[in-house]
């Protein structure tokens, strides 16, 4: 506070206004009144405030004085100034507030000013740095180890739990026949051939005309009978079935579940309700499950190369599957199950199992001529 | 010293405008431009209350807000990740055979963070106060979140697990934790009173509850299907006087406490609203905000597609033979004049007239306690409710 005596000089010749006005010390919780002197304009220009109880003057520098902003009512000026803490002068008379804004053209707003604001964004970019290191990589990290420490026994119990709802939920028939069954077999003994797996395999095909297969927690996988429709090869259907041996020997849907699950509710966070949170929210959790399963995806389809190039079988078989399910246009996400055709990297998916193919399919078919009919007919 | 009595001066029009200019630009920020709206919502509302006549001032600013919500969305990622893992992993391992603890485990995870969010809202509470001056003099908060987090959580249980019947004794004992941690400048608020004033406001609520009970037996009693009929049909209308009983509770035993309250030695308050006059606003305002945005919105997106076919940029055919673009472009324009329209309007028709009516009914007694009180130093309150904006646990603005 800068207290004085009204010291009398020239300047006061120049006063533009002399009014009463309130103010609020910010020690006391009482009004007191003040009459005002105005005495130049701008930078240099004062206010002197004299109260009219004490007989106290102050003295507020125009340059130092504040608007507090987004008053309800025009009828008074609230105004602070730094330096005087938590003081704040009321005016109600109109002249007085005219021709103090006059004495003071761009008044700035209290806390109007913006050098927090390099310290805003270097937090603001810490924070989305330390986001982005929680979804991608602690949670991925702790979601693998999960993996690891869940026992399989339990993991084969919940898969085929899961997929008998599944089944009741999407009407799903399992395909059988003895032929049938006997070619899939083969190709699965062909394709696992000195693997250890972490618990046996459960294939089976289902009645659905959608070009698509899918593996589910504990060794659970089904193939769908469109997909054996479409292919043209026995290679084909066996290329798939590597790759989902591959989401089987990696524990992708546990590992899966575990990860979009970890990672629940944290977009959430960013967006209040101010965009409409669930759709926002919504989107950006979509986008980074999806990453989740791109990841598991182009593991599973190396996978799928190292098994066909072992068993004698050509890796491009994978890429000419591929191809036919572009041309079906088909493939629907199914949330934390895997579904191989749900990702738009296609093209890369199908080049790499291009190049994976060394030419040196040198071994017999996957099954032969009968075992592929069965196979083919095995939904009646 | 007679009573101070409360105006409140703030215009509709004035808070329309504020509202929609603040909502459009949180929109097109993406969000980050809510800690800005918040401020200057509160800011004007803050200056529209007048208790004596001196409008209340909020000190708060958006750039604060903004700094706790950053260190805010960190912490709770990382008690969402920890706890989203860990609660799954037991649970994994605990569901030998049936999905239903893997499902009941997923579905009340979001448990977890129910003391969290009331901890959030207690400290937004504080922080607001902090933020919050009358005469120039701070209001505060003592510290206690994670104490009322907690109590909270019990009474809450407490309260389910008797149906209700600890309801009261929740809502005064809660009230007082909250009350009692409270300060003007030096000077500290109580709560008088006991939870078992509170019991006859909630008489009707038990009243009608007991016969909703002994309806629903008589129904099982009765053998005669038209008799059973009736009986049902008179479910509906004791479902609503039991709803609207419970907001008399509510309002009535905020009435009943802040009669109680008391500021310093001696300093008394009395805050009179209406539950009528509430349910009334509630009703006819979330009505008319419904009514104006299904006018309103089709306007505006009329408006916007006669301008693009003005400019050329769309044409008759558009209309029946929409390229998929535009399509998505009106979608999304639609659900931002929605999303935008239906808050300002809320905002407008809903949270004004309330604030405007609990403020008018508010009164100081004795307020010459006030030459006791000096100011109090200042709270520097870094989260500036972070937490609860990341948890979207604050209230109306």
């Amino acid at each position: 506070m800068m207290a004085q005596t009204p010291s009398r000089d020239a300047q006061f010749a120049a006063k533009l206004a002399l009014a009463y006005g309130e103010i609020l010390d910010g020690v006391r919780p009482a009004l007191q009144r003040v009459s005002l002197r105005l005495s130049g304009k701008g930078r240099g220009g004062t206010l002197e405030l004299r109260n009219t109880q004490t007989n106290t003057t102050e003295v507020w520098q125009l340059d130092s004085l504040r608007l507090v902003p987004d008053q309800a009512r025009a009828d008074a000026l609230v105004l602070a100034h730094l330096g005087s803490g938590d003081a704040r002068l009321i005016l109600r008379d109109h002249d007085a507030i005219r021709a103090l804004l006059e004495a003071c053209p761009g008044l700035p707003n209290l806390n109007g000013s913006t050098g927090f604001l390099p310290k805003l964004i270097a937090l603001g970019a810490a924070a989305l740095a330390a986001l982005g290191a929680i979804l991608f990589v602690l949670i991925p990290f702790m979601a693998d180890r999960g993996t690891d420490l869940i026992p399989p026994s339990a993991e084969v119990n919940l898969g085929r739990a899961s997929f008998e709802r599944l089944a009741t939920a999407l009407d799903l028939r399992e395909c059988k026949s003895l032929a049938g069954d006997a070619a899939l077999l083969q190709m699965q003994t062909r394709l696992t051939e000195g693997l250890t797996l972490p618990f046996p395999l459960q294939v089976r095909v289902v009645d659905d005309p959608a070009v698509n297969a899918f593996a589910l927690p504990g060794g659970q996988i089904a193939i769908n009978s469109g997909l054996i429709d479409a292919a043209q090869t026995p290679e084909e259907v066996a290329a798939v079935l590597a790759h989902e041996i591959g989401h089987v020997v990696n524990r992708d849907g546990t590992r899966g579940m575990l990860r979009s699950i970890g990672s629940f509710g944290i977009v959430g966070l960013l967006f209040g309700d101010a965009v409409g949170t669930s759709a926002a929210a919504g989107v950006a959790q979509q986008m980074i499950s999806s990453s989740y399963s791109r990841e598991a995806e182009i593991a599973a389809d190396a996978f799928a190369h190292r098994q066909m190039t072992r068993a004698g079988l050509p890796p491009s078989a994978l890429g000419d599957m591929f191809v036919r399910m572009q041309a079906q246009g088909l493939g629907q996400d199914m949330g934390v199950f895997r579904s191989i055709a749900t990702h738009p990297e296609f093209q890369d998916r199908i080049g790499a199992a291009m190049a994976a193919d060394t030419g040196a399919a040198t071994g017999a078919p996957v099954v032969d001529a009968a075992g592929w009919q069965a196979l083919q007919g095995i939904c009646g | 010293m007679s009573a101070l009595k409360t105006d409140f001066g703030g215009d509709r029009g004035d808070l329309f405008t504020l509202m929609l200019r603040t909502s459009f630009l949180t929109v097109v920020t993406f969000g980050i431009y809510r800690f800005w709206r918040t401020t200057r919502l509160r800011r004007w509302y803050w200056s529209s209350i007048r208790p004596g006549g001196v409008p209340l001032e909020y000190t708060g600013t958006p750039q604060e807000k903004l700094a706790g919500f950053f260190v805010a969305v960190i912490v709770l990622a990382l008690y969402i990740a920890l706890f989203n893992l860990a609660g799954l992993f037991v649970a994994f391992s605990l569901s030998e055979n049936d999905l239903s603890y893997l499902t009941f485990a997923i579905g009340s995870a979001p448990l977890a963070l129910v003391p969290v969010i009331l901890a959030a809202r207690y400290r937004a509470r504080r922080y607001i106060l902090s933020r919050s001056t009358w005469l120039g003099i701070r209001f505060g908060m003592d510290g206690g979140a994670w104490g009322y987090a907690w109590r909270a959580c019990m009474y809450w249980v407490l309260t389910l697990a008797t149906l209700g019947l600890l309801w009261p004794l929740k809502t005064f004992q809660l009230e007082k934790y909250l009350t009692d941690r409270t300060w003007y400048g030096t000077a500290r608020f109580h709560q008088h009173g006991s939870p078992f004033m509170l019991y006859l406001l909630a008489l009707p609520f038990y009243v009608l509850g007991a016969v909703i009970v002994g309806v629903i037996v008589l129904i099982g009693l009765e053998t005669d299907t038209v008799t059973q009929g009736w009986y049902a049909l008179s479910l509906p209308v004791f479902a609503i006087l039991l709803l609207v009983s419970g907001v008399y509770f509510r309002v009535a035993s905020v009435r009943a406490m802040a009669g109680l309250k008391e500021l310093g030695d001696g300093m008394e308050f009395g805050l009179e609203p209406r539950t009528g006059k509430l349910l009334r606003i509630h009703v006819f305002g979330n009505l008319i905000s419904l009514i104006l945005v299904s006018f309103v919105s089709p306007v505006i997106l009329g408006l916007v597609v006669g301008f693009l076919y003005l400019i050329g940029q769309v044409d008759a055919d558009a209309i029946t033979n929409t390229p998929p673009n535009l399509a998505g472009f009106m979608a999304v324009l639609t659900w931002i004049t929605v999303f935008i329209l239906y808050g300002v309007f809320r905002q407008v028709f809903v949270t004004y007239p309330t604030v405007a009516h609990v403020a008018e009914t508010l009164e100081v007694e004795e307020p010459a306690v006030l030459h006791g009180i000096r100011q109090r130093a200042r709270d520097n309150n870094r989260e500036a409710g972070g937490f609860a904006e990341a948890l979207d646990v604050g209230a109306a603005f």
